[in-house]
């Protein structure tokens, strides 16, 4: 029987070829899509090393001799901030409150350090340095490599050791920093002296859609000569008492977080700050969802359309069939594989060109690389799935259609 | 015209399903490349205050090289004042500072925090504000840092509890008392030069215009121009890199170079403006919309050219008998032409109503611009989106796909030779 189909789809080659060409067009551009959703969803669920969940930023301000509140004579800012530091931390509903400089996880800015340990040096650019009071781990709740909680990561940040991620020297071909951890560093930012290391920490993402493979950091303790109204101060709510933090930390404001001239200008959770922060991705990912929905709507479309006449004109073959004792269920199969025969021989020349765009990098990239066996055989097979659901739901009509046709009347007809 | 309009809804009549499948088809394309168009419209489309957006020109930051590092970010007031505020081909030079959250108090009632923009005098010349209140500050309040303040609607009613009649009424930003100056309508986020919810003199905040870095040649502030007219721009932009050039000759002795990149850029560059250190790439921005129109028309065009093909095999026999009857094969494509254009305006016009309702619905997610931190979803009005340029792409887009997908077949159908037609071969 399908050495018969594979004739009649030859003998409608023209028509074929439309639907071909559709095929194709679509199984490439759906391929780039699944590639595009495929690279974005396991980056978004590798992880973070990092919690924001009841996670607010606070930002601090200082009054000006404009206002009528300014108290010229109080000039220890930095004790200022210690003392607001040391009231929040106090607070019945705060976990752990911490002030840092360009640290905090979805943030723009960020400092750069560079890290030598005896003869390997790591240069700076890709290092980021996180500058921040011990608590910070506690409020973000980082996690040590060899399983040190965020407390313990906060203790050891607090005798002045560092906290640099594991994967650090996996450029210079060293896979984990276990064997030096104790050993002493130098960092660019201060060449005087010496760090220990206090722990290595699972690597840290810059933001949800990277893997976390080549994301560095290094960590080490801000002391209060360096306390400014700059610093960032972030807050972890505990999780039973995160309601309505934010209206009771403002009616609170006035009254216990006023220090010296210091005052409380605004607070934002965490996870208002990482949707404007991936608003651009978040974007990418609906646009390229959307797009998908469309062809698959498309194919659909195109498909169930074109059956739909077919079935019209093969009437009389298809009583035919029927009249030489075909089953229904013939009928119905034979129209859904004509369909997915025709799908496998677009997918053959889509993979060719998917193959050539992955090669010349057009797709996304993923940690350096844009043509991966894995990931290239996943897309290519979940494009071929989806298009494939497509064409038997559009089938499944004009099928069910023919199947009805009484062979007698047709016959007769003709 | 009459016939061949009432044949096409015979026709479509006798086959709903084709109908409906060509219909919703290309609606949906027509749906997705409108929500395209929109996205870019909105960011480039005058709308109030930014009515003169063709005419506007923004530096939004500044480069300084010094060795091998440099320094990317807004500039100082001094920098801005010596090379752009005082060209002269330009109509007005605003200097500004990108908003801000700031505390705002009423003595006894609840605080609450604002976009606070701190701007010039200029500022309400470039950019026009609809005011339902009161006035902006006049150059000389500017010059003499006298406190006062323009909010918008929304503000106006949280902190007075009115929108009308406060000029004049005090409150306090950053625990400073501010006097209400004007109240103007609220501003969408979408105008990213001059959204804000409080406009306040910058000479007022002396912290602000102070902070400057990389030996106080930046700082935290932006420029917009508004040239005479659109011709005057390239002028424009020649009297600001002779500026520079004057400027960066001052600053040699000291190993520096502030470098511009091209900018001041236009509205449309200025959208995708989103780092010092890059200059933004309009060609491979055009490039990507391009690629994604033409995957929209292609896909829908190929699918309604497979349907039209096999709907015409059928309707092949009744050619035949026309043309036997010595009907001409200008007519007959034509009537096939006429019949698919009819089907594609309707879709058109459905996907035009799609787009719009959809644009209402996700505004937020849809339109909000990229890298901004300001908590309200931008306010999209019937003003902004709907412009006759963008229906008439449309339409445009209409003919284009009726062209490519029914072209071909009916050229093929008219074609073949009467017997063949007749027998329904081809």
């Amino acid at each position: 029987m399908n050495r018969k189909l594979f004739k009649q789809i030859r003998n409608e080659w023209r028509s074929n070829l439309w639907i071909l060409v559709e095929l194709l067009i679509v199984s490439v551009v759906m391929w780039f899509i699944a590639d595009f959703m495929y690279v974005r969803i396991t980056d978004y669920n590798s992880p973070r090393g990092f919690d924001i969940s009841h996670c607010y930023l606070i930002k601090i301000n200082k009054l000006t001799p404009n206002s009528p509140d300014f108290n010229p004579s109080d000039t220890l800012e930095k004790k200022d901030m210690e003392e607001l530091l040391n009231r929040l931390q106090h607070g019945p509903e705060i976990e752990a409150a911490s002030l840092s400089q360009n640290s905090y996880p979805y943030n723009g800015s960020n400092a750069s350090i560079g890290i030598n340990y005896d003869t390997i040096q790591t240069g700076s650019g890709s290092i980021i340095r996180r500058w921040v009071t011990p608590d910070f781990v506690k409020v973000f709740r980082y996690e040590g490599a060899n399983g040190e909680s965020p407390e313990q990561l906060a203790e050891l940040l607090k005798h002045d050791n560092i906290l640099i991620s594991d994967n650090i020297f996996i450029p210079h071909k060293i896979l984990s920093l276990h064997n030096y951890i104790g050993k002493s560093f130098k960092l660019s930012t201060d060449t005087t002296r010496s760090f220990r290391l206090g722990a290595a920490l699972k690597p840290i993402k810059y933001y949800d859609f990277e893997s976390g493979k080549d994301s560095y950091c290094c960590l080490y303790k801000m002391d209060m000569n360096h306390f400014g109204n700059w610093c960032e101060l972030c807050v972890r709510v505990k999780d039973n008492m995160d309601n309505n933090f934010m209206d009771n930390l403002w009616k609170d404001a006035d009254k216990h977080l006023r220090v010296g001239n210091l005052y409380v200008s605004d607070i934002k959770s965490f996870s208002d700050i990482r949707t404007n922060f991936q608003r651009s991705q978040m974007n990418d990912m609906r646009n390229h969802l959307v797009g998908g929905a469309f062809l698959m709507l498309n194919i659909f479309l195109g498909i169930l359309g074109t059956f739909w006449f077919r079935t019209q004109q093969r009437k009389g073959e298809i009583a035919l069939f029927k009249a030489l004792g075909s089953t229904n269920k013939d009928i119905f199969r034979r129209e859904i594989i004509e369909g997915l025969i025709l799908l496998s021989v677009a997918t053959i020349f889509a993979i060719i060109i998917d193959l050539n765009m992955a090669y010349a990098n057009l797709n996304e990239w993923h940690d350096g690389v844009t043509l991966e066996s894995g990931r290239f055989i996943f897309s290519v097979l979940i494009s071929y799935l989806l298009i494939a659901l497509m064409i038997v739901i559009g089938i499944w009509f004009p099928a069910k259609k023919a199947m009805k046709i009484q062979p007698a009347e047709a016959l007769h007809e003709e | 015209m009459n016939t061949i309009t009432k044949q096409t809804f015979q026709q479509l009549r006798e086959q709903p399903l084709i109908s409906i499948v060509s219909i919703v088809g290309t609606a949906f394309s027509l749906f997705l490349i409108m929500l395209v168009v929109m996205i870019q419209q909105v960011k480039v489309a005058p709308y109030a205050p930014e009515s003169n957006r063709d005419r506007m020109l923004h530096v939004k930051f500044g480069s300084v090289q010094q060795g091998e590092g440099s320094g990317n970010g807004p500039l100082a007031i001094s920098t801005i004042n010596t090379i752009y505020k005082k060209m002269k081909t330009p109509e007005a030079v605003t200097t500004y500072m990108y908003p801000t959250k700031q505390l705002l108090s009423m003595d006894g009632t609840k605080s609450l925090t604002a976009d606070v923009e701190l701007t010039d005098a200029d500022f309400w010349r470039v950019f026009n504000f609809c005011f339902i209140d009161g006035k902006p500050y006049s150059e000389a309040d500017f010059k003499a840092g006298i406190a006062l303040a323009v909010i918008d609607k929304t503000t106006a009613r949280q902190l007075f509890g009115t929108g009308t009649g406060v000029a004049g009424r005090q409150f306090k930003l950053k625990h400073i008392p501010y006097k209400v100056s004007g109240v103007v309508n609220d501003v969408s986020t979408l105008a990213t030069s001059s959204y804000a919810q409080i406009w306040i003199p910058y000479t007022t905040d002396k912290e602000a215009c102070d902070m400057t870095w990389e030996d106080n040649i930046m700082g935290y502030f932006s420029v917009t121009i508004l040239a005479h007219s659109e011709a005057d721009k390239a002028k424009i932009r020649d009297e600001a890199d002779a500026n520079l050039n004057k400027f960066n000759l001052t600053i040699k002795n000291k190993g520096m170079k502030l470098i511009s990149r091209n900018r001041p850029y236009d509205t449309e560059k200025e959208s995708i403006d989103f780092g010092a250190n890059i200059e933004p790439d309009v060609a491979a921005q055009h490039r990507m919309q391009w690629i994604t129109f033409i995957i929209l028309l292609i896909v829908p065009a190929v699918n309604l050219s497979s349907m039209t093909h096999s709907r015409l095999r059928q309707r092949l026999s009744e050619i035949g008998i026309r043309r036997a009857f010595g009907c001409t094969r200008w007519s007959i494509a034509n009537q096939i032409l006429t019949e698919n254009m009819i089907v594609t305006l309707c879709a058109g016009i459905l996907g035009l109503l799609l787009s719009i309702a959809c644009a209402y619905c996700f505004n937020a997610s849809l339109f909000t611009p990229l890298y901004t931190n300001y908590s309200n979803a931008p306010l999209v009005n019937i003003s902004i989106l709907l412009h006759l340029s963008t229906f008439g792409y449309a339409l445009t887009f209409c003919f284009v796909l009726n062209l490519l997908s029914t072209g071909i077949p009916a050229w093929h159908a008219c074609r073949t030779s009467i017997i063949n037609d007749l027998n329904g071969r081809r």
